[in-house]
């Protein structure tokens, strides 16, 4: 407890304080920019960071990290483009329901989830970090393949209908994720000799172009058919009133909770990565809507402007910003890239994370933990007054010029990854893709999930296989193994109990 | 057709003018640092405290980091080999370089680069988790011989890797390999108990070793290291591996004129002589070393004569 003061006071001071609001800020801006994200703001900073003091560099770290997964919601919804990976979900309802006239609700539910499940995760991560650590040294190879099937089962939540559809999308996501150099034997596969795809298709281009190029063809598709009509262009949403009812609050409650548990405990395993997260927070969120509130006057379609579908991958990923924390600090783990990075800045200073920094550097370790509270306390007036000024003029732009700010956001964002101009040929490629696929009725959404599993699903099964030597029945060793096998009961019950319910629905209806 | 012929002429005795100009008062603009890597990492952390450093020092230029990852260090690895030859244009060279051709086909070789100087030297080192009943050097080899250990690397065919396959062709044992992305998903499975050991750069696992999750058994150094004196080196403990160790250093594209090599070695000796940078590196977990440019030579081809064999042997070709 002490300790616990100690850092709190450790970042009351006033310039540690100023610098951790300078970090939300620009975390915001940042997080806001389609292409550009937290992992790219700090290595711009980094150099900085030798010439403060420790607790003004972290303070501003933190800052940057909690607001930037933020940030990245504004686009999604206004322009359906998601400024970070984290808001890629975002962008489905959220923008479905600024096209219907409730921007300023669908980003004040974005916000409002945000700060609730940054907080709930601060809290637990404030409590209980030591222990959870132990908890997540316990996921191995087999824990993450079970973990990445419980994750493909999500699939499940995000199909409408069109399982086929679905199924196709979530294979070819698959099947792109196999490009690059094998991680078992080595062996380059669909590389065509091009040395930009040793590790696979680029990810963060890839995100751009789905999601920003795509949005782009769909605003020109637009404005080509207003022409043709002859009507008057109609502009981008307007962001109108943020006010959220007291009903929405106590309907989201469950959703903030639930998402923001999910996102805990997905944060705290490293190679989980917080899309993970967001795709279960969303099933989840999914199943509860459809039990409760589908196909009820005034209700919304899923995916078409629902609440709930806004506010669980919202809550999960600001979540899983304070629990990647917990193997960081506790253990020495980075839980995801941009935690990696406080290792390096944190190492700077002479740090080591890691058990010993809660004995040597005391004061450090409990401020970091107190700022991801503080970050997410003063986060939602900084994000309500940006959305207020800075977003309320750039969205005012006309949709023509938004076409071409898109264009010039998503090239710029792609290449920078990396200082690439292939880059921007992924994100080309892939836009022109998407846009297709929604021609077709392909959904985006299982796609994404299989490029983000794929990878683990085949580097856990080849090494649990390797290790067990050849024995498949490793994953439901109860055992051994109780929390993989666990998770395959789960994910069998996912699959298994809707199709259960769909029959005896018609079994009663005959 | 004349026309672009005058043009490229133009080009050309421009280029060589400004290189001759360049040799003379370098560095006269900024020197691009040319990172093939993401930031954050070694290479990208050790780059930035030289950059620090070597600022304060020169005057009216500066070295900027510039990060251009991809391809397991290909993309930038490529670009920088490409680059033109005036010493504007460094790569923070890694051992990655050697191997890239041979495994990933990679367009260059190792000899479109002349090394200008190496900064640090990452010893390879054997670790075992904290509560592995296997306490030295002698246990581990004992248990490797007795069954077939399960061996974290970082992938197939990195340094890592090929030090294991390097043990094996001396010793008669075999190890299973474990790929694994990422170091954080590394220390995991090691400290979680969820294999036997790993293959780690001293570097990395120092921090490990301190907050108490892992052991380190051995080092492939010639000499014990100041750091760990009760580590035995791998060829105390019955591995004759006299040195395996990972690099860092600057490289430029080949046909850079020789003094501006030297010009640069001498701001990397600089660098290294200031004991703020020595204090910073060892903090961040780096042992600041210095070779220069023919110096770092001799490293880099012994490290090649090393690799290409076990790349051959193992068939880890392309």
């Amino acid at each position: 407890m002490d300790l616990i003061l100690l850092g709190f006071s450790t970042l009351t001071a006033p310039l540690v304080l100023l610098t951790l609001v300078i970090g939300v800020v620009a975390g915001m801006i940042v997080g806001s920019i389609p292409g550009i994200n937290d992992n790219i703001a700090f290595a711009v900073f980094i150099p900085f960071s030798f010439s403060m003091p420790p607790e003004q560099a972290l303070a501003l770290m933190v800052g940057v990290y909690c607001a930037a997964a933020t940030g990245g919601a504004i686009p999604a919804i206004m322009i359906k483009v998601p400024g970070t990976a984290s808001s890629l979900l975002t962008a489905l309802d959220g923008n479905a329901m600024a096209r219907k006239g409730a921007a300023g609700k669908a980003l004040s539910i974005a916000l409002t989830s945000s700060v609730v499940g940054g907080i709930l995760s601060s809290i637990v991560l404030l409590l209980f970090a030591p222990s959870l650590a132990q908890v997540a040294l316990r996921f191995g190879y087999v824990e993450n393949f079970a973990l990445a099937i419980l994750g493909l089962s999500s699939v499940v939540g995000l199909l409408r209908g069109a399982v086929i559809k679905g199924a196709i999308a979530a294979v070819i996501g698959l099947l792109v994720a196999n490009v690059g150099f094998s991680p078992v034997t080595g062996f380059p596969r669909y590389t065509f000799d091009n040395v930009n795809l040793i590790e696979g298709i680029p990810f963060v281009p890839l995100l751009v172009g789905l999601f920003g190029v795509a949005a782009m063809l769909e605003l020109m598709v637009d404005i080509v058919k207003e022409r043709h009509a002859g009507t008057k262009p109609s502009g981008l949403p307007e962001i109108g009133s943020m006010r959220l009812p007291g009903k929405l609050i106590r309907r989201l409650l469950p959703i903030w909770g639930g998402s923001a548990a999910i996102g805990n405990l997905i944060g705290m395993l490293p190679g989980a990565g917080m899309l993970m997260a967001i795709f279960l927070a969303y099933d989840q969120a999914a199943r509860r809507f459809r039990r409760r509130f589908e196909g009820k006057p005034g209700e919304a379609e899923w995916g078409e402007g629902v609440p709930e579908g806004i506010a669980a991958p919202e809550a999960a990923n600001n979540a899983v910003t304070a629990s990647s924390m917990v193997p960081l600090l506790s253990l020495g783990i980075p839980g995801n890239s941009t935690s990696a990075l406080f290792i390096g800045a944190l190492a700077i200073h002479g740090m080591v994370p890691g058990p010993l920094l809660f004995t040597q550097h005391g004061h450090i370790a409990w401020m970091i933990i107190v700022a991801f509270l503080a970050a997410n306390l003063i986060m939602w007036p900084i994000a309500y007054g940006v959305i207020k000024t800075v977003s309320q003029t750039i969205f005012a732009i006309p949709k023509q010029a938004m076409v071409g700010v898109i264009a010039l956001l998503c090239l710029m964002g792609a290449y920078s990854d990396g200082a690439n101009v292939f880059n921007m040929w992924v994100a080309v490629v892939a836009g022109i893709v998407a846009y297709s696929m929604r021609l077709a009725g392909i959904p985006l959404g299982p796609a994404i999930l299989g490029l983000v599993l794929g990878p683990q699903l085949e580097a856990s099964l080849a090494n649990s296989l390797s290790i067990s030597q050849g024995n498949w029945l490793v994953f439901f060793d109860p055992v051994s193994h109780p929390i993989s096998a666990g998770m395959m009961l789960v994910s069998l019950a996912l699959w298994i109990v809707p199709m259960l319910m769909s029959r005896r629905e018609r079994a009663s209806a005959k | 057709m004349r026309k672009t012929a005058s043009f490229m002429l133009f080009t050309l005795m421009a280029g060589a003018l400004a290189a001759s100009a360049g040799a003379e008062d370098f560095p006269s603009r900024d020197i691009d640092l040319i990172v093939p890597f993401d930031p954050g990492g070694a290479v990208d952390t050790t780059s930035r405290i030289i950059a620090e450093t070597a600022n304060k020092m020169l005057t009216g230029t500066e070295i900027s980091v510039v990060n251009k990852s991809g391809g397991g260090g290909v993309v930038g690895q490529t670009f920088a080999s490409k680059a033109a030859a005036d010493g504007y244009t460094v790569l923070a060279m890694t051992s990655s370089v050697v191997t890239n051709p041979q495994m990933k086909g990679a367009g260059y070789s190792v000899d479109d680069f002349t090394p200008v100087a190496l900064y640090s030297l990452d010893p390879q080192v054997i670790v075992v988790p904290s509560g592995s009943p296997i306490q030295t050097a002698e246990d581990f080899m004992a248990a490797a011989k007795e069954k077939t250990l399960n061996i974290v690397v970082a992938g197939v065919g990195t340094s890592h890797h090929m030090s294991g396959l390097a043990i094996e062709r001396v010793t008669d044992v075999k190890f299973n390999y474990v790929p694994t992305k990422g170091f954080g998903a590394q220390v995991q499975a090691v400290a979680g108990g969820h294999v036997d050991g790993a293959l780690w750069p001293l570097g990395e696992a120092t921090a490990q070793a301190e907050n108490g999750s892992v052991r380190i058994l051995t080092i492939a150094s010639e000499s014990r290291h100041s750091r760990l004196p009760d580590v035995p080196t791998f060829q105390e403990a019955g591995i004759d591996i006299p040195i395996w160790a990972t690099f860092r250093g600057w490289s430029v594209p080949k046909g850079t004129p020789e003094d501006v090599v030297a010009k640069l070695s001498g701001i990397m000796r600089a660098t290294y002589e200031d004991p703020g940078y020595v204090k910073r590196m060892k903090a961040a977990g780096y042992d600041p070393v210095f070779r220069d440019a023919a110096g770092f030579k001799a490293v880099v081809d012994s490290y090649s004569k090393l690799t290409s064999v076990i790349i051959e042997e193992a068939n880890l070709g392309k």
